[in-house]
């Protein structure tokens, strides 16, 4: 039957050919590293249902092509994204060089409110670093963007991404600057909460929307 | 003394009477066993006088049990409401909470029945009410069952537990809210019943109401606080309301939970609900208010869209996503062809009031395409926002087909490396499909390697093509149902066609290399000829077969209810046919009736004759079609051999040929539409007419051969010199007088030369082959046309839409032999088998078809052979069955089913005599055998 979340984000993963994209994507909902990984061709997609702080929530992640040839079809999938995963390839100077370009698509074309998480792939291969830490969170800081360090090899940080980025969103809700039920927001609610509470809080929610009819 | 005596006798002379009267004897037989059967009656009528009567004296035990079920006669009483037995029997002793076998006590029984005196006296006694029976059911549970609430009232005063439950966890409340008892739910609720008990596997009395689309019921329970529980396999009432196809019911939940409108429209993708379902749950929901039906629309463009791009996501699965796209695209096409509810229950805010009924929008809509086709975007309505969502989709369509026609575009520069990529990738796709199907030895290791170094391009260039055709194709599809849900029917819009004219490099190319494409997703063609015409040479090279299908498919897919196969015929539906005047019958008949029943099914009957089923009708268009060509008619002449027809040019010497034309069109594009086949045949000339195919002069041929060869002549020879003396005219014979026609204005004052030689030969065939019979093929077409599209027949060429009207003209018995089943005690090996096929060996071609006639009750096989031979209900293979054999019996036949049933003949000799006796009288004609 239906699956039970109590709400559903939209999650882009986006960043330069090469920087691991993928495997990120594949670790998080396989929990494996993926050996043999082609370029991807347009956009892939998959989705896990996680547990953020009491909540259930369903992320659909959208996996993008980064070869420049697929920019122009990667780009109509950004809007309406709730999240984002900004990856670039601590071994490759090139992957972090293009960061600013891939973060101005971000912003313009998805929603504006889009919480973004900077993921330094390959930490694993720090032997061939090219982009040190320190500097990739200055970078972060300058652009209000969350960091991480992760590795799709090893699986070390790559749930604590996607967790974050969830969680983030998930206070912005509760915070109310983040509305799920205005269109684009890239936010739906699931029924889970209608499963198990008492009373929906959904009352309330109903009511509000009414009015503004 | 003489007293007492007279008056004892006295006594004993009423007794004697009135068992005499009553015919049996006033004492109780002593036995208990016999006692109760002559008591039982009595208390069934509620006979209370003679009961105590015969009760008075005798030692019968008031609780004897009896009966496989085991009652008591205080069952029997509270059953069926014999109330004053009932206190009678309760007076005598009788224990008012005995339990019959399956442990029901006499309250239960009156509860179930509805027997309130009954009740109320049992209590009175002091009737236990929380008893059980075996299945753990009480006489509460007997009243909400059956809605009984007054009753129940007054019981549930003396319940202890009004959630007592039964076996399966159920209580009162349950049963009632399952069979929608509004009053006796507000009962139970209101003595107390737990509103969200879950009986043992977890449904709710809210789950209970949904389950059976109780909507008054929900609203009861949901007003009064009832939870939202999913059972214990995690099925939700919503589920349950979708899957019933219960709108109502959805609508009051919604209304209550408001998130439940999304969880609603999530299922769209849930390929377990059935289609149908969801459609009537979201067409209701949708036909609230307006907003409601914006809401849906948005919402369902929005799961659309994610859909599609799951679809464009190459690592989805293909089919699955497909699916599921194109079934929330219909949906979402349905529900807006609806349009928003009626204007007159809307004070709603949310809908500005600018309101255009659909009709002027589409009016609007045409206008401006014409007068200004920069704008047409701009012929939106207010009620087009819905849409918006999938205006995503769309343009990740539109940048999907920009970049493959820039890779088509790279390709085409340099070649040679597209080539070889394209081969690896062949290769590589080939390699894969082993790999999946594991069954096959691994290519060798070699190829492996290079493989291996080639993923590269693997992923590059011409295979991304192969590797999105398809998934782009489906989306292309949903496309287009988007865009004619806006247009008024049978028009496409102007946006598609750009959108096919746009990218028409890339669609092509994709056809071209996977063919299949066309009949998966491109249905449009089919509806726009303007289109087809595209794709057309691409078409014609695809197996007649698949054509076929596709033709078929999309000539049935607006019929309601495709997957209903059988449906009961109308008595009024029946065409009624004499077999003696059956043209002009059937012309009566035919006419008579409206072209939407005949699309529906056609049923005939010959008057005077019982049979009806697909053997009459496949019979009823055999001896027609052939009668249409009757010469008596003269609507249709010979070819020159004799076998194939075409209008005749002097029919106008029946003065309504024009009709009757249109009737024969009428026949033959039914018996297209049905998969009906005729017994004509028609020249090459005439299918193309059909076709609206332009004909040549080597389809003069066949009218006139001697004709043809001169035509031929005047063309292969240089005819400067001849002295021919020809003008651009003919004459004609019209019933003996000879006219002269001119074949172009002027034309009997211009001279045929070596130059115009060609023009001749064209405008003397198009008047011999056209021109002549010009009303009569229009006629004909007017009448075809009704049931068969022009743009849809235009898939085939004359030779193929030959094979689809007669079938194959030749009857093959091998293939006969192969596709016969054999029931009933015969099988292969059996003497009367092998004689039977021995015997229609050695038939005549024409014995033949009589032998097919009688048992399938028409002269043709269908295209493709015997393995497609058509019964009442789909395919049906020739079948012969045995019958015991008796002198003289002649063989029958079944023509629904196919079957002959031969008798088991001692010899091949007499089976011959027999069967062909059997053929030679009764091929036409039924009787019940």
């Amino acid at each position: 039957m239906s699956e039970t979340y109590d709400f559903l984000f939209k999650f882009l993963v986006i960043g330069s050919a090469g920087a691991g994209k993928s495997c990120l994507l594949h670790q998080f909902i396989e929990n494996k590293f993926k050996q043999d990984s082609n370029h991807t061709i347009g956009v892939e997609f998959g989705s896990r249902v996680v547990n953020v702080g009491g909540k259930t929530v369903k992320l659909q992640i959208w996996d993008t092509a980064g070869q420049e040839r697929f920019r122009s079809v990667t780009r109509s999938y950004y809007r309406g994204a709730a999240g984002a995963l900004l990856v670039y390839d601590i071994t490759s100077r090139e992957t972090y060089n293009a960061l600013t370009n891939w973060l101005t698509d971000a912003r313009t074309l998805a929603s504006p409110n889009i919480v973004i998480i900077l993921c330094g792939n390959k930490k694993d291969l720090d032997a061939d670093r090219e982009v040190t830490f320190l500097e990739a969170s200055r970078f972060a800081q300058e652009n209000e963007l969350m960091f991480l360090e992760t590795s799709a090899l090893t699986g070390e940080n790559v749930e604590e991404g996607f967790l974050k980025c969830a969680r983030t969103i998930l206070g912005k809700i509760d915070s109310g600057e983040l509305d799920p039920e205005r269109m684009g927001s890239g936010i739906q609610y699931g029924d889970a909460s209608l499963r198990q509470l008492r009373q929906p809080r959904g009352t309330t929610a109903q009511n509000k929307q009414q009015c503004n009819c | 003394m003489m007293e007492r005596a007279m008056e004892q006798l006295n006594v004993q002379l009423s007794r004697l009477t009135r068992s005499l009267r009553r015919a049996r004897t006033v004492e109780l037989p002593e036995d208990n066993e016999t006692a109760v059967y002559t008591l039982m009656p009595m208390v069934m009528a509620d006979q209370h006088r003679s009961v105590s009567e015969l009760l008075l004296n005798s030692n019968f035990d008031v609780n004897y049990a009896f009966g496989r079920v085991k009652r008591s006669l205080l069952h029997i009483a509270a059953n069926c409401g014999s109330v004053e037995c009932l206190v009678l029997l309760l007076k005598r002793g009788a224990n008012p909470n005995y339990q019959d076998i399956s442990g029901c006590t006499p309250l239960h029984l009156a509860a179930r029945n509805g027997q309130k005196k009954c009740m109320g006296k049992l209590l009175e006694y002091n009737a236990d009410v929380n008893i059980c029976n075996n299945e753990g059911l009480t006489a509460i549970h007997w009243l909400a069952v059956n809605g009984r609430t007054e009753l129940l009232h007054d019981l549930v005063q003396h319940v202890s537990n009004v959630d007592v439950e039964d076996a399966m966890g159920q209580t009162a409340l349950h049963v009632a809210c399952q069979n929608g008892h509004k009053t006796t739910v507000l009962c139970l609720l209101d003595s107390g019943a737990d509103i969200n008990r879950p009986n043992v596997s977890g449904a709710t009395p809210l789950y209970f109401a949904c389950s059976h689309g109780q909507r008054d019921t929900a609203l009861i329970l949901l007003s009064r606080g009832a939870k939202y529980l999913a059972d214990n396999n995690g099925i939700t009432p919503l589920d349950l309301c979708v899957q019933g196809g219960y709108g109502e019911t959805c609508e009051i939940l919604i209304q209550h939970h408001g998130r439940l409108f999304q969880t609603l429209i999530q299922m769209t993708q849930n390929d377990e609900m059935k289609e149908n379902m969801l459609r009537q749950v979201m067409e209701h929901v949708s036909q609230q208010s307006d907003s409601h039906y914006q809401r849906i629309l948005t919402s369902l463009a929005e799961v659309a869209t994610t859909n599609g791009h799951k679809l464009l996501s190459l690592s989805s699965s293909y089919e699955a996503q497909m699916k599921s796209l194109l079934r929330i695209v219909r949906i979402f096409c349905h529900v807006f062809r609806l349009g928003p509810s009626s204007p007159n229950n809307g004070n709603d805010m949310g809908y500005n009031g600018n309101k255009t009924p659909r009709s002027q929008v589409f009016k609007m809509c045409a206008r401006q395409m014409e007068v200004e086709t920069v704008q047409k975007d701009e012929c939106s309505w207010t009620g087009s926002a819905v849409f918006d969502p999938l205006e995503l989709l769309w343009h990740s369509l539109d940048e999907w087909l920009v970049l493959i026609s820039t890779e088509l575009e790279r390709n085409r520069k340099n070649p040679s490396s597209s080539s070889s990529s394209s081969e690896i990738a062949s290769l590589l796709l080939k390699q894969r499909e082993v790999d999946h199907s594991g069954s096959e030895p691994k290519l060798p290791s070699l190829l492996d390697r290079e493989a291996a170094m080639e993923t590269e391009v693997y992923a590059d260039g011409e295979d991304v093509i192969s590797m999105t055709a398809s998934r782009l194709s489906a989306v292309i599809q949903a496309f287009y149902m988007c865009c004619s849900c806006q247009m008024p029917q049978g028009m496409t819009s102007p946006r598609f066609i750009e959108f096919v004219c746009k990218h028409d490099e890339v669609l092509k190319c994709f056809v071209t290399r996977n063919p299949k494409i066309i009949f998966n997703h491109f249905h449009f063609l089919l509806e726009c000829p303007e289109l087809m015409s595209r794709f057309m040479h691409i078409i014609k090279t695809q197996p007649f077969k698949e054509c076929c299908e596709w033709f078929y498919e999309h000539l049935l897919a607006g019929q309601p209810d495709s997957d209903m196969v059988h449906r009961p015929v109308n008595e009024n539906d029946i065409l009624l046919i004499h077999r003696d005047t059956i043209f002009r019958s059937s012309c009566e008949m035919v006419s008579k009736s409206s072209n939407e029943k005949l699309k529906q099914g056609i049923a005939v009957r010959f008057h005077g004759e019982e049979g009806m089923g697909q053997g009459v009708v496949r019979e009823w268009f055999d001896i027609l079609s052939n009668e249409i060509i009757n010469p008596d008619y003269a609507l249709f002449t010979q070819s020159a051999d004799g076998t194939t027809f075409q209008p005749n040019s002097n029919s106008s010497v029946n003065p309504d040929h024009l009709n009757y034309f249109q009737f024969a069109g009428h026949i033959l594009g039914l018996a297209l539409y049905h998969r009906q086949l005729v017994n004509i045949y028609f020249t090459r000339s005439f299918y193309k007419h059909i076709l609206g195919i332009p004909v040549n002069y080597q389809d003069v041929s066949s009218i006139d051969p001697e004709y043809g060869k001169n035509l031929q002549w005047i063309l292969d020879n240089d005819i400067s010199d001849l002295g021919l003396e020809l003008t651009f005219s003919v004459e004609t014979d019209v019933f003996g007088a000879m006219e002269e026609v001119p074949l172009k204005p002027g034309g009997t004052s211009i001279l045929v030369t070596q130059d115009n030689k060609a023009e001749y030969v064209q405008l003397v065939t198009e008047l011999r082959m056209t021109r002549a019979i010009q009303p009569q093929i229009n006629g004909f077409l007017q009448g075809f046309h009704t049931f068969i599209l022009p743009s849809l027949v235009q898939l085939f060429d004359e030779y193929e839409l030959e094979l689809l009207l007669s079938g194959m003209p030749e009857i093959d018995v091998q293939d006969w032999c192969r596709n016969t089943e054999y029931t009933s005690g015969y099988d292969t090996q059996e003497p009367v088998i092998q004689w039977f096929w021995e015997v229609v060996n050695s038939l005549s071609q024409e014995e033949r078809v009589l032998l097919l006639q009688f048992v399938t009750g028409s002269s043709r096989v269908p295209h493709g052979g015997f393995a497609f031979l058509m019964g009442g209900s789909g395919l049906q293979k020739f079948t012969v069955a045995a019958v015991p054999f008796s002198s003289n019996l002649l063989p029958t036949s079944s023509t629904c089913i196919n079957m002959l049933k031969l008798p088991e003949y001692p010899s091949q000799e007499v089976l011959r005599d027999r069967l062909l006796v059997a053929l030679h009288c009764g091929s036409y004609g039924y009787t019940m055998a």
